[in-house]
């Protein structure tokens, strides 16, 4: 039996989870994250005399403090197994991951430990992001 | 190459569950339930190493022997570097010998240990242990992080197990054993270790067969490893389409470790073939030649992100039981 028959026959036998299932519960969680960060929002306008960026700032920040908390508290990873892909793509699911890197090297002191690791995962999100950044700032400042 | 034994006995074992999650098949047998991932250790790569402690101080105690009375302590587990076992082991004081291969490690130590017994007489401690929340941090993601579970996921069982080996008579004999060797599919995928250990497995079932001249229903039971219940079924098609052999005799003790379901494949880890067999299997009294097969998946994190295809390795050992 070579390597292509033997895939063949892992693929024939393992099953997959339904995506579409899970990109439909993916699209109502993510949505419900959305309606609340509206609400978050508006409340923030109306309470707080703050424009409206500084408003998208406070939401963003909100969600990243109930993210780390959920995850502290060590609830987040059973809400995502239900909630799917709509808790991780918000801020959420940035700051599920550097929480429990930071939580997994506590013990392994400020520098090497925590302060080393709390990247790990977020690491690409950040450098690319500003990578991407940089191109398409230049593109509409300078070229568009 | 097949090694027969002449007279090397398991006499004894000592099983620790250290968790209770998702309800094991084994929790009414074990020898010491704890149910706690920290035991009051600051780290959970020290609570691995005390579960370690505990069983080697249990097995001794139950037979009434003390450190000295061991020879060798072979012991193994699936952290970096095996540090559970090395730090059990500088406190179990027993000369000691280091193995790991990854699930099959209790049986790679069984193969080692009758092979020191079969020249001379002595008394031998096998060990081997897991840690879920250790597992997934070293092969997976960081503990908390909320990653998305396929279907083809297994999860690592907490626990202990250790067994003493030795020429007095006991129920259980070492009939002979089989070292298989490293097989590398192009099987990449990281989350389904079944699919990477089912080519090795397969493997050393025929080759043991062939070996020692038996037909397929020679044994009561061919238990496998952690294989999982899609590994299982890879397993018995591919034997079936390479060497047209057929099966009605198998069990995966991965797939059947955890009695609630949809806990994605089964169960994984070292300790699951040794719980299953020491705490399900043989209080059955059913079976009396037993053909057990671990099965381990030899990536690491560094293979996995160069994309290299995980190795799978198989042993196997076949036991006389009397009841």
């Amino acid at each position: 039996m070579n390597n292509q028959e033997y895939d063949d026959l892992v693929k024939s036998i393992v099953k997959n989870e339904n995506p579409l299932k899970n990109i439909l519960i993916a699209f109502f969680s993510g949505g419900c994250v959305g309606l609340l960060t509206e609400l978050i929002i508006n409340i923030l306008l109306k309470t707080f005399s703050i424009t409206l960026n500084q408003a998208y700032f406070y939401s963003f920040a909100i969600w990243v403090f109930i993210g780390s908390l959920l995850t502290g508290l060590g609830f987040f990873d059973n809400l995502l197994s239900i909630c799917k892909c709509g808790l991780i793509v918000p801020s959420t699911g940035f700051a599920n991951s550097m929480t429990s890197s930071a939580m997994d090297t506590r013990f392994e002191g400020f520098i090497k430990g925590i302060g080393s690791s709390i990247f790990k995962l977020t690491g690409s999100i950040i450098l690319y992001g500003i990578i991407f950044g940089i191109i398409f700032g230049f593109v509409r400042g300078v070229l568009l | 190459m097949i090694y027969y034994f002449k007279n090397v006995f398991i006499n004894s074992k000592y099983t620790l569950l250290g968790s209770e999650k998702y309800n094991p098949i084994v929790t009414d047998n074990v020898d010491k339930l704890l149910n706690d991932y920290y035991i009051r250790e600051k780290t959970i790569e020290l609570a691995e190493s005390k579960y370690q402690y505990y069983s080697i101080q249990g097995l001794l105690l139950k037979n009434s022997l003390v450190s000295k009375d061991i020879d060798l302590l072979i012991n193994g587990d699936l952290q970096n570097q095996i540090l559970a076992s090395t730090l059990a082991a500088s406190k179990a004081n027993i000369p000691t010998i280091g193995i790991y291969s990854a699930c099959a490690s209790f049986v790679e130590g069984l193969c080692i240990g009758s092979m020191f017994l079969n020249k001379e007489k002595g008394k031998i401690i096998v060990t081997t242990s897991s840690h879920n929340l250790v597992s997934e941090k070293q092969f997976r993601f960081p503990v908390e992080y909320g990653s998305i579970r396929k279907k083809c996921n297994t999860c690592t069982a907490t626990g202990s197990v250790s067994a003493l080996l030795t020429n007095e008579k006991s129920n259980i004999r070492i009939e002979s054993a089989t070292i298989g060797k490293v097989i590398q599919t192009n099987h990449k995928d990281t989350n389904d270790m079944g699919s990477a250990m089912a080519p090795s497995c397969a493997e050393v079932i025929y080759k043991h067969l062939l070996e020692t001249k038996r037909e397929s229903d020679y044994y009561d039971l061919i238990l496998t490893g952690d294989l999982g219940e899609f590994g299982i079924k890879i397993v018995l098609e591919y034997l079936n389409r390479k060497y047209d052999m057929t099966f009605n005799n198998v069990i995966d003790s991965g797939s059947i470790f955890y009695k609630e379901k949809n806990i994605y494949a089964g169960a994984s880890g070292p300790i699951c073939l040794p719980l299953v067999l020491f705490d399900y299997i043989l209080p059955l009294k059913k079976y009396k030649k037993i053909l057990i097969v671990a099965t381990g998946s030899l990536h690491s994190s560094i293979s996995s992100n160069l994309k290299i295809p995980m190795p799978g390795i198989s042993h196997a050992i076949s036991l006389e039981v009397s009841y």
